[in-house]
């Protein structure tokens, strides 16, 4: 609850001559509120609840002559939405001798009242006990909140406190009488417990992590025979850590790792324990990058940055959507000053800037740096795109996404790696100009990122980042002329002198072998050896361009025969295509001797093949 | 308690015959003459952790009743003798315990166990040091039944209830005389209740002394109910050998059913068993 205005409705102070008593004890006053305020009691309304919500009501009692009356507001009363409060005592009370506080209470209808409880003393509420959600109907029922341990109860402000919300919106009355603290031997059967019961067990945790303990709870059996549970405020337990030196766990239930190795947490109440531990394997210290990422080069004004010290950044409303299933956990951290953000426990990780969503229209490029220390051998890390499309919200049947897969190369162990993906890349993303969020994936759990920004430099990219997709079909339906999947054609001449001007290369992209043909005019292949494709359906090539204007393939058999084929440039990343082979006719399909491909500009080829 | 084949009980009538009387105080004007009892049975349950009861001095029921009706008061629970529902304990206290669990058609499991044929004594007295389980439609119970049940027929066999205890009211035990003429919700019946504690926290004593024309029933050493032949509503039918029967029932017309805030296992500890006879 947020900020208390004490509204002092009754104060009858507690007249006692504190000089003449041996020991400073404090009242043991049973009494909370019998037909009115006890000694020393008073009401203090939460701040943003409906502060007149409660009254003495002396016409509607359970016994004697008045009872408490709490008046829940509707949903969206102008004055405060819901009814809620704390009755405090001074001087504090000596409730030891008390094993419950039991009142009696009924509501105009059936309604469910959120808390009851007392221990709030609106301050550190040390020993604060709460019984939730109690069901209430228009008759009178006696309910019971039991002390967990009353021997530390021996100056108590917290006498009562209660907070309802409306029910379906609707307000109602409800009413409590004869609230008092007894000593009750129909009570019986306690247990207590943390983490709600459970034995958890937290793994991976590095030293100087703090881990809180939640969830503390009793159970008592009732004088009606059902087990009552109630939650604790963590002082009633005293924690015990089975190895202190890796992990030390103090008065409030923050568990502090201190040294690699395991310890084992549990709770006591008293002399009871409490069900519920903590088993917490420390790894050790984190390994982070001891240096920071690479400073941005580029003009602030050729850049739209989500996150860097080196620009001012969009808003983005959060680092961490913690979609359902992502167990990724970020964390700020500063390097040299450096901002950077952590992921760990990554297995995939929302960023989400809808808010404001942004217009990457004139980018070309998506910048990331990035840092890990695990091993990136056969690893890889995704980077995923998504706008909102037109309507710039979720959904509506305009969204589109797009991931890109980064391999290793060029992903390092704890070195930075700056990627710059071209924009192209993405190319199931449909627009640009509502992008909203961005999604990080991959087999990295750990990842430190900066300088995350789209930019626009001027200069299109002149490689591709990615190698050429991994065919996937069967090799014993495949006769390769050029691929790293495939024994290719023994023999095959990729730069034979035909008089072309091209610069033809055999490049390394992202680990592949690629061909590369800068400034086509015009290239052929001779094949090692004539081939009979007859059997064949298709002819598949990847090819990337970020220049060419123009682009053809042809097929060429003895005469010469030869067709071309066209094909579509500039691409956005790579792109595959399955060419029909009765799209060369006339070629003799069953001769086949030759490639040539003509246009412009540069290009990237892989994967060249028959296939069926 | 009740028979084995009909009889249901009325828990809203049987409440109406609840005499809740406040805590231990004796009452003055009790008259009890000195009796000497002599020790001629006992069962102490000092065998071994996890041993079932001695067979040489108890038998199962087992089941849900001969009729499948949950022994004539539609209980719930299917008793067997598996020793997770009837051993010895490591304190060397008997444990019958009622569980949460589907078993041949069931609900729930327990244990019911009883001296029939074993040993069965008329007059005498009778008593056990039990702790008793919680909870709603828990039903405990330390009883004597009429060794002539099988010939005779119930209620005309008789039936001394020394201890039942509805979980719900865990400070409220119930003895009662079930015969002729005032049996099932019409048993004579009497309440001992504790202002301010329970019987599930620490073990309490239970017993019956019983004559040719007296009944008295106690709750640690607290005669709370003198009953004579004139007191019955009928014929008195205990001038014959009875039996003893221990068990733990869940659910049933006189205890209504457990509910999803019933905590489960419950388990009743028996400290011990002992019976006497009268030494004139």
């Amino acid at each position: 609850m947020a900020a208390l205005i004490a509204i002092l409705l009754l104060a009858v102070s507690c007249e006692r001559k504190v000089d003449t008593l041996p020991l400073a004890t404090y009242p043991t006053t049973a009494d909370v509120f019998i037909d009115g305020f006890s000694s020393g009691l008073y009401y203090a309304a939460y701040g943003t609840s409906k502060v007149t919500a409660f009254s003495v009501d002396n016409n509607v009692k359970y016994k004697g002559t008045s009872s408490m009356r709490f008046e829940v507001p509707n949903a969206g009363d102008p004055n405060g939405s819901y009814a809620g409060g704390v009755f405090g005592t001074n001087p504090g009370r000596d409730l030891s001798g008390y094993n419950v506080l039991t009142f009696w209470a009924k509501a105009s209808e059936p309604a469910t009242i959120v808390e009851v409880g007392f221990g709030n003393d609106m301050g550190a509420s040390k020993y604060k006990v709460t019984l939730t959600n109690l069901a209430l109907n228009s008759n009178w029922m006696e309910f019971y909140i039991p002390i967990p341990a009353p021997s530390v109860l021996q100056q108590e402000n917290g006498m009562f406190f209660y907070a309802a919300a409306p029910q379906n919106g609707k307000g109602y009355t409800f009413w409590i009488d004869e609230l008092k603290f007894e000593k009750l031997g129909t009570i019986a059967h306690a247990t207590f417990g943390i983490l709600n019961g459970n034995d958890s067990v937290k793994n991976n945790v590095e030293t100087g992590e703090e881990y809180q303990l939640s969830d503390f709870y009793a159970t008592f059996n009732l004088p009606t025979g059902i087990d009552q549970k109630v939650g604790l405020a963590s002082s009633y337990f005293t924690f015990t850590s089975s190895n202190p030196s890796v992990a030390t766990v103090n008065e409030f239930g923050i568990v502090k790792t201190a040294d690699t190795g395991s310890a084992f947490i549990t709770a006591k109440v008293g002399n009871t324990d409490a069900k519920g531990s903590l088993t917490i394997t420390v790894s050790g210290q984190s390994v982070a990058p001891t240096v920071p990422a690479p400073v941005p080069t580029i003009a602030a004004d050729k850049v739209i940055s989500l996150f860097s010290n080196a620009y001012t950044n969009v808003k983005v409303d959060t680092w961490n959507t913690h979609w359902l299933y992502s167990t990724a956990e970020n964390q700020d951290i500063q390097i040299d000053g450096d901002d950077v953000i952590r992921y760990r426990n990554l297995n995939f990780v929302g960023i989400e800037f809808s808010s404001q969503t942004v217009d990457a229209s004139a980018m070309v490029n998506f910048h990331i740096d990035l840092w890990t220390p695990d091993t990136t051998m056969n690893k890889t890390f995704k980077i995923m795109l998504i706008d909102f499309g037109a309507n710039g919200v979720y959904g509506g049947g305009d969204d589109s996404e797009s991931e890109v897969t980064v391999n290793s190369p060029p992903l390092a162990t704890q070195n930075w790696i700056s990627l710059n993906i071209p924009l192209s890349s993405f190319t199931g993303l449909l627009s640009k100009s509502h992008l909203a969020q961005l999604v990080l994936s991959g087999d990295l759990p750990t990842v430190y990122i900066d300088n995350v920004y789209f930019f626009n430099n001027g200069t299109t990219p002149t490689e591709p980042t990615t190698a050429a997709p991994v065919p996937t079909f069967s090799a014993a339906n495949v006769l390769s002329v050029f691929s790293d999947s495939y024994s290719n054609v023994p023999g095959t001449d990729l730069n034979p002198p035909w008089g072309q001007t091209t610069v033809v290369s055999q490049v390394s992209i992202a680990g592949n072998n690629t061909l590369k043909y800068k400034g086509l005019n015009y290239q052929g292949i001779q094949l090692g050896s004539s081939q009979n494709v007859s059997a064949m359906n298709f002819v598949h090539l990847d090819y990337w361009s970020a220049n060419s204007a123009s682009l053809k393939v042809y097929l060429i058999s003895p005469g010469p025969v030869e067709k071309p084929y066209v094909l579509t440039v500039p691409t956005s990343g790579w792109t595959s295509v399955d060419i029909p082979l009765s799209s060369f006719s006339p070629v003799d399909l069953s001769k086949v001797i030759q490639f040539k491909f003509d246009g412009n500009g540069d290009i990237f080829i892989d994967n060249i093949f028959f296939h069926n | 308690m009740k028979n084995n084949s009909k009889l249901i009980v009325s828990a809203a009538i049987c409440s109406l015959l609840f005499i809740a009387l406040s805590g231990c105080k004796k009452d003055d004007t009790q008259k009890l003459e000195q009796r000497n009892w002599e020790l001629v049975w006992s069962d102490e349950f000092n065998g071994s952790a996890g041993e079932l009861p001695d067979s040489a001095k108890w038998q199962f029921d087992i089941g849900n009743g001969p009729n499948n009706d949950g022994w004539g008061n539609a209980e719930l629970e299917y008793y067997t003798n598996r020793p997770v529902n009837a051993s010895i304990d490591s304190n060397g206290y008997l444990a019958l315990t009622a569980r949460s669990e589907l078993y041949s058609g069931s609900a729930f499991t327990s244990a019911r166990i009883k001296t029939m044929s074993l040993f069965e004594q008329s007059y005498g007295r009778f008593e056990a040091r039990i702790k008793t389980p919680w909870g709603p439609g828990i039903w405990p119970a330390f009883w004597l039944l009429g060794s002539d049940v099988n010939t005779t027929g119930w209620p005309q066999c008789g039936e001394i209830d020394i201890m039942e205890l509805r979980g719900q009211k865990p400070n409220i035990i119930n003895g009662t005389l079930h015969g002729p003429g005032y049996s099932g919700a019409g048993g004579i019946t009497k309440s001992f209740a504790f202002e301010n504690a329970r019987f599930d926290v620490d073990f309490h004593l239970f017993a019956v002394e019983w004559g040719e024309d007296y009944i008295d029933l106690f709750v640690d050493g607290t005669l709370y109910q003198q009953l004579t032949p004139d007191n019955v509503t009928g014929n008195w039918v205990f001038n014959h050998p009875f039996f003893i029967i221990l068990n733990v029932a869940v659910g049933g017309n006189y205890v209504g059913y457990p509910t999803s805030q019933t905590p489960f296992p419950q388990t009743m500890l028996v400290d011990y068993v002992r019976v006497y006879k009268e030494v004139k």
